[in-house]
């Protein structure tokens, strides 16, 4: 039955759950808030299961083990954290900002990843788990911040023109919106410090063995130092520059750390690299093709 | 089943004679005691609000409820006033009427402001105080989880409950609470000393806020203000350090002029540091240069901003009304049929077993004398006899589940009960 399971799935259903938050702007219905959370609930165990099929059968339940399943495991997280906001607030429209995220993770997956599994001796190494993790949280948390920071902006900018709340799209306080974006800031910076960290020693050590080395000027290294040079003058500013910890100035931080996110993840598609040994022209299109014994 | 409402609203009666009518907590408790020595049989439930005491009895036989005369008598006796001067202001009415009242009234449809939420905790706090005190039974029971399963219905299907539609509720509930998700922490800064300020402030303080600070050109006046809030006065000179603080100001003075200008704010604004500030000038001529407010992070309500947010409040809200009007009227109509089928369901149930009865005595006095009738026979003639009954029992039955979806199926239980020898 797993094996029957498939990125269009978990996607429809997500899309299904975008399309019932969206209609939230139109009318009010008892019933839509039970969908919304049955289809999104729906879609991560369907999502859940592809990914546990997917560990099992390629890569011996190891998770993250091909930038496919990297960008699926982000997506997942994000789902995850739209589930857990909107159970909370059942009134707040985080669906119209966070889903089209989730749903933009699973197209560059689906449409442009490398499914080919990273060599398994890298897969298992413990740096390479946390090059991996510390990558992916870092992922959401900025992802999680441009969320907060259109929302913040599109509150700030209602509040400024005088707007009473619409019924249907209910946003969280510009308060509540600042203080997700000044943590999001600081925590995607962490984690992707980590990340690249971990990733130069994961280098080196590789290196020293001779197997996958991977260049320093790979489009990968670059612009993933790109994001966080920029992560970390974001956090400074944030740190010693009072008044960009709060109004629309951390929100415009958190949009822009996306574009830089944006910018690395076009590299990471669009340019040759070598990173998790290699692209593969060849990548089958249909995951549970490959993910069959 | 009878279900009787009997009572006084803001619509029937004027505001003085709801307040002599007025129930406190310890009073409801001690009238739904002297209620239930009256009235032993009947069930009650006693509301009271600041629009309306109402009285809801429920009982199964019509003598063991109270008249609208019983309840008149005991409202006058209870306050202490003349039989007269009560009863020509109360209403009564009965069945799916009352129902359909006090659906309304727990959704909010029936109150002065429409669309306020404090009704249905009300009528949950007056039905919870019935309780607690044994007057209630299964049809009120039914009847008021009823009515607030119905207002939690029309408060999610319909927006007429989120429309504030005064100058101060839209300001604190619509827009201070979407800037600031918390008020306890925040500086609440409040100049001059009007009417307006104080309700808006009231609105405060419910959302939590604790730090006042009142500025007025007249020091006591300030101090005056202050002690009411829990708050502290300070000088009119001091007015600059005030608003480098403030998070919220809520201004409302008599100045000819603006008494902040832009010059003054820009002043200040370095020490802000960019934090937000919510300004509420709700002052004519405005106390603030409207320049300020396309300063950063300032956002600068006038009071025609918010009387334009209520006008728009209240469109909206009238717009919702037939829908949750409707909502109101489904339910009643469905309550009232579940009600009546559950009125009917033993009586038809001891005429089927009735019938029964007489069917089994009969073929069992057939089959003795009868005894070499074979299995295939007896097997028929059972059959003959079950289809018989039922046939001749499915016109009246038909008839009494058709009253009973129509709501008017008194005469005709009664009936029944004469006709067949039904006892309850």
């Amino acid at each position: 039955m797993l094996s029957r399971i498939s990125i269009t799935c978990f996607a429809a259903s997500y899309a299904v759950a975008l399309l019932l938050e969206l209609t939230r702007l139109w009318f009010r219905s008892g019933v839509r808030g039970a969908a919304m959370l049955a289809f999104a609930g729906a879609g991560l165990i369907a999502h859940t299961m592809f990914l546990a099929y997917r560990g099992l059968t390629t890569s011996g339940g190891i998770p993250l083990s091909s930038e496919f399943d990297w960008y699926l495991i982000a997506a997942w997280a994000l789902t995850v954290v739209y589930l857990y906001l909107t159970v909370y607030h059942p009134r707040t429209a985080f669906g119209p900002f966070v889903l089209p995220v989730v749903l933009g993770l699973v197209g560059i997956a689906a449409r442009f990843a490398d499914r080919t599994p990273f060599p398994r001796s890298q897969a298992l190494e413990v740096w390479g788990m946390i090059h991996g993790l510390s990558l992916l949280a870092g992922t959401v948390a900025v992802a999680t911040g441009f969320v907060g920071g259109v929302m913040c902006l599109v509150q700030a900018r209602r509040l400024k023109h005088k707007v009473a709340p619409h019924s249907g799209l209910q946003l969280p306080s510009l308060e509540w919106l600042e203080r997700l974006n000044a943590r999001a800031i600081t925590i995607s910076m962490m984690a992707l410090a980590i990340g690249f960290l971990s990733g130069i020693v994961l280098n080196l050590v590789n290196d020293r063995l001779h197997v996958d080395h991977l260049p320093w000027s790979d489009p990968i290294v670059w612009s993933s130092a790109l994001l966080l040079g920029w992560l970390v003058a974001a956090a400074g500013f944030t740190w010693f520059y009072r008044p960009a910890r709060q109004g629309r100035k951390v929100a415009y931080l958190t949009v822009a750390s996306f574009l830089f996110l944006v910018l690395a993840v076009v590299v990471r598609v669009g340019l040759p690299s070598v990173h998790g040994g290699g692209r593969s022209s060849e990548a089958s299109l249909e995951p549970q093709a490959e993910a069959r014994p | 089943m009878n279900v009787q409402l009997v009572g006084c609203t803001h619509q029937h009666a004027s505001v003085e004679l709801r307040e002599r009518l007025a129930f406190s907590v310890n009073q409801a408790t001690e009238a739904l005691a002297q209620l239930r020595e009256r009235f032993p049989k009947a069930e009650a439930v006693l509301l009271s609000t600041c629009n309306r005491v109402e009285v809801y009895t429920a009982y199964d036989e019509p003598q063991a409820g109270p008249t609208r005369t019983d309840v008149a008598r005991f409202l006058a006796d209870f306050h202490g006033l003349a039989f007269h001067d009560v009863f020509d202001d109360l209403f009564q009415c009965s069945g799916e009427e009352a129902i359909r009242h006090l659906f309304s009234v727990a959704a909010s449809l029936d109150s002065m402001v429409v669309g306020e939420s404090q009704i249905s905790a009300q009528v949950k706090q007056a039905y919870e105080l019935a309780a607690a005190q044994d007057s209630v039974g299964p049809l009120t029971h039914q009847v008021f989880q009823a009515a607030l399963r119905v207002a939690k219905r029309v408060a999610s299907e319909t927006a007429i409950n989120e429309r504030r539609v005064s100058i101060s509720s839209v300001a604190v509930g619509d827009f201070a609470k979407n800037i600031f998700e918390r008020f306890d922490d925040k500086n609440i800064l409040v100049i001059g000393a009007g009417e307006m300020s104080e309700e808006t402030l009231r609105y405060l303080k419910e959302e939590g806020a604790r730090h006042v600070t009142v500025v007025n050109r007249n020091l006591p006046r300030a101090q005056e203000l202050a002690e009411r809030w829990q708050g502290r006065a300070v000088a009119w000179e001091e007015l600059g350090a005030a608003l480098a603080a403030a998070d919220l100001v809520v201004t409302a003075t008599g100045a000819e002029e603006p008494i902040v200008t832009l010059a003054d704010y820009e002043q200040i604004a370095s020490k802000r540091f960019q934090r937000d500030l919510f300004v509420l000038d709700l002052a004519v001529p405005r106390d603030f240069d409207p320049a300020i407010g396309n300063c950063l992070n300032v956002y600068l309500y006038t009071i025609e901003d918010l009387r334009q947010a209520c006008e728009r409040n209240r469109q909206e809200r009238d717009r919702e009304l037939p829908r949750a009007l409707a909502i109101v009227d489904q339910e009643t109509r469905q309550f009232m049929a579940e009600l009546n089928h559950r009125a009917t369901a033993p009586m038809i149930k001891r005429l089927r077993e009735g019938w029964q009865q007489v069917k089994d005595d009969e073929l069992r006095r057939l089959f003795n004398r009868l005894p070499t009738v074979d299995d295939t026979l007896r097997q028929e003639v059972t059959q003959f006899a079950d289809r018989l009954v039922n046939k001749l029992l499915h016109p009246p039955l038909e008839s009494l589940r058709d009253e009973a979806r129509k709501g008017v199926q008194h005469q005709l239980l009664e009936a029944f009960k004469q006709l067949f020898k039904l006892k309850d």
